[in-house]
């Protein structure tokens, strides 16, 4: 695109058209003050804090595109006095006293009030009180800190696709309500946390992560979340010197989820208390009893003959790796891996669709980012849904069509005319698979059972009941065992979590999991993800990754 | 360089800012070299300053009537008036009450409070009543120069007073401007 030339505090410069002065005077290195602006965000322009004066008229940057013979200046007295004006005006509308705020310290309007050197309230404040709704289960609304800058209900709606955040009332009196004014926490808020992310003071916080510490205080980690086949980008803080994580953000620079979350990853993750498995247990004719690390792998080695491991989606390529290196061909996975349709559709593409199939999973409960991409097209760009399911399903009210999976050959009419269509699905009949792979116009993907089923099938590792006189079972969810032919085997089980099956084993490993736990998996799109280790363990557990290679020989020494 | 006579009074506040005055250490005796000399103070417990006095140091909001005496009586002595700490400066953790009524507040601080066994409100006529609501000191009076800061470092009150010394107009920036 052809280049226009502007002045920008006196100076000639050169730039691209389709940028706003914002953007322009960012590129330059000049710094201009922003509130209700955020990057990943529609602009709006609306708190005026980031005002320039164009030929003497002052202009929101956020908003104003640059066009031809602009003469921008950024640090005339008009132009400081206004932002220092409406930084003034904002301080003194409802209750802006940082000592007893959770974020002060790191407070965009706080930082904006040290920048322009305020040191008093200019006009009377305190004068009303608003509410505080703490009736979320992860999230508190304080009213009283609000700046109304809108970031939350434009994350809300435009990110992550929920449109639950919205405002009533107008000028002073506006307020951030959810739905129809209901409590946050009987809303139909479905807790993805991003408008706690994205608010510039302390009105909307994340209460675990509240008082824990600031960002100064952390490390900051960049990771894949492991919870799902999906892998969205994750920005740990962990507090620096601690073994805790405050607060986990959505990464915005990850080309899997693009900064949304879902309730699993922002917050499910750090609120987890299921019990673990601590130690070495042996079953003999008395019950369990704890064994030392080298009894295991003197036993380990005895048991290796006419031996087969079963494994689950949970872990990671390399484990992976080691256990197949160990029982070579005769590693089975506990649940079922294939994709009856392969996926042929990236995440990104899904926000160019147009028609979106959605089959058999509720996206408002599970994979839901995946859920975001797919809301935020429906709702916000007009896209078409069609949910196809046994029973309830949460997104059938914003749907175009609703079909019972049973009548999928009528539903087949409708798709057939469409000239594009997104087919998301979970799991599918052999009919059912037949049914959809007729259609020429579409693209599939596939919502794998685990994090890393695509791993296991890259590693061609079937789903399969065999029986052997040694079975190893390695994984995290081991209801699946239920159904296993290990009755009259020698079972050992490596699981992070106590479990009712566990009863089962003959010996019980404690291993790591969570942010304890580094390595690769491949998601629901088949990029190769990496987490990160945040933590050390807090129990007594192996490393299953070091303790296979020691197995193996290839390491010294068990950690 | 000549003498600067200061005079602080105490209001609605926690006398933290007044601990950071005496944080200035061995550096208050630096200020008194240079010409300070401390008049009505909470420390030398005199209660009213000089007529001449140059500089007044308020602590604290003003919350009663008492309160609000004492500082116009600071804006009748004192050339200059510094509000000193968030209290002073913002109204700060004392504006809390003004969400709620004063008999709310009368019965919460001497009745319901957990600790009270047999509980009373005061009614002697010595003390001071409540205003309808808790001001920073620049609602009731013209303040001069503010030193926010819960409390305000001594660094910070070092340097304004430094600067008033040395006949200069003190500019809070950095670290030395904090609202926490």
């Amino acid at each position: 695109m052809e280049k226009i030339r502007i002045r920008v505090n006196g100076n000639e410069v050169e730039v691209s058209p389709d940028k706003t002065v914002l953007q322009v005077l960012k590129e330059l290195g000049i710094h201009v003050p922003v509130l209700c602006h955020y990057e990943p965000l529609m602009p709006q322009g609306s708190c005026r804090i980031c005002v320039i004066e164009d030929r003497g008229v002052l202009k929101t940057a956020c908003t104003t595109p640059v066009e031809p013979n602009m003469d921008i200046k950024t640090d005339t007295p008009s132009v400081i006095n206004s932002r220092k004006l409406v930084l003034k005006l904002l301080f003194s509308e409802r209750n802006h006293y940082c000592m007893y705020c959770e974020v002060t310290g790191e407070c965009e309007l706080q930082d904006l009030g040290y920048e322009f050197g305020l040191d008093h309230f200019e006009f009377p404040t305190y004068e009303r009180r608003f509410p505080v709704d703490n009736s979320h289960d992860f999230i508190m609304i304080d009213h009283n800190r609000c700046v109304l800058c809108r970031r939350c209900v434009r994350a809300c709606s435009e990110i992550a696709g929920h449109y639950v955040l919205g405002e009533m009332e107008r000028g002073i009196d506006t307020m951030i309500i959810a739905d129809m004014n209901l409590p946050l926490g009987s809303s139909s808020c479905v807790s993805c946390g991003l408008c706690a992310q994205v608010c510039p003071t302390g009105t909307i916080i994340d209460k675990r992560a509240s008082y824990l510490g600031r960002e100064l205080q952390s490390d900051i980690i960049y990771s894949n979340c492991d919870l799902c086949p999906v892998g969205c980008g994750l920005e740990i803080y962990k507090k620096k010197g601690a073994n805790f994580i405050i607060k986990i953000y959505g990464d915005w620079n990850s080309d899997v989820s693009y900064g949304v979350l879902c309730k699993v990853g922002r917050f499910l993750s750090l609120y987890d208390n299921k019990e673990r498995v601590k130690g070495i247990r042996l079953k003999d004719e008395f019950g369990y009893r704890r064994i030392h690390e080298d009894d295991l792998l003197s036993l380990i080695k005895s048991k290796l003959n006419n031996a087969i491991a079963y494994v689950d989606g949970s872990l990671f390529n390399e484990e992976l790796e080691l256990i197949r290196e160990l029982f070579k061909d005769k590693v089975y996975s506990i649940y079922p891996t294939e994709s009856p349709i392969p996926t042929n559709i990236n995440l990104k593409d899904l926000d160019n669709g147009s028609f979106f199939v959605v089959i058999g999973v509720d996206l408002n409960r599970e994979y839901g980012t995946v859920g975001s991409f797919v809301k935020r097209n429906v709702i916000g760009k007009k896209a078409k849904l069609m949910v196809v399911d046994k029973g309830f399903n949460s997104l059938a009210k914003i749907a175009d069509y609703v079909f019972n999976i049973k009548d999928l050959g009528l539903a087949l009419d409708i798709l057939k005319k469409e000239k594009e269509i997104i087919v998301i699905y979970k799991s599918l009949s052999k009919d059912e698979g037949k049914i959809l792979e007729s259609l020429s116009n579409a693209r599939f993907l596939h919502l794998p059972l685990e994090t890393n089923t695509v791993g296991l099938q890259k590693l061609r590792i079937k789903h399969d009941k065999v029986s052997a006189e040694n079975v190893f079972i390695f994984g995290r969810n081991l209801e699946g065992i239920r159904d296993l032919p290990i009755e009259n085997s020698f079972t050992l089980i490596f699981t992070p979590y106590e479990n009712n099956q566990l009863y089962k084993g003959d010996v019980i490993v404690g291993v790591n999991d969570g942010f304890e736990r580094e390595g690769t998996f491949y998601n629901l799109e088949g990029k190769k993800l990496r987490k990160e280790k945040v933590l050390k363990p807090a129990y007594d557990v192996i490393d299953l990754k070091t303790f296979l290679s020691y197995v193996l020989g290839k390491t010294e020494k068990v950690s | 360089m000549g003498k600067i006579k200061v005079a602080s009074i105490w209001c609605e506040g926690c006398s933290g800012c007044h601990m950071s005055f005496l944080d200035m250490d061995e550096r208050l005796v630096e200020l008194i070299n240079k010409g300070l000399e401390i008049n009505a103070t909470p420390i030398t417990d005199l209660k009213v300053p000089d007529e001449d006095t140059d500089v007044g140091i308020i602590e604290g909001a003003v919350a009663t009537n008492h309160h609000e005496e004492e500082v116009k009586m600071m804006r009748e002595r004192c050339k200059f008036i510094v509000a000193l700490g968030d209290c002073a400066v913002f109204g700060g953790i004392p504006t809390m009450r003004n969400y709620f009524s004063k008999e709310e507040l009368l019965e919460r601080g001497y009745i319901t409070t957990e600790s009270t066994v047999e509980g009373k409100i005061p009614t002697s006529e010595e003390i001071g009543k409540h205003l309808p609501k808790t001001k920073a000191v620049n609602e009731v009076i013209k303040v001069d120069f503010y030193i926010p800061g819960c409390p305000p470092s001594a660094d910070a009150i070092y340097y304004v007073l430094r600067e008033v010394l040395e006949g200069r107009v003190p500019k809070l920036e950095g670290e030395l401007l904090k609202y926490e």
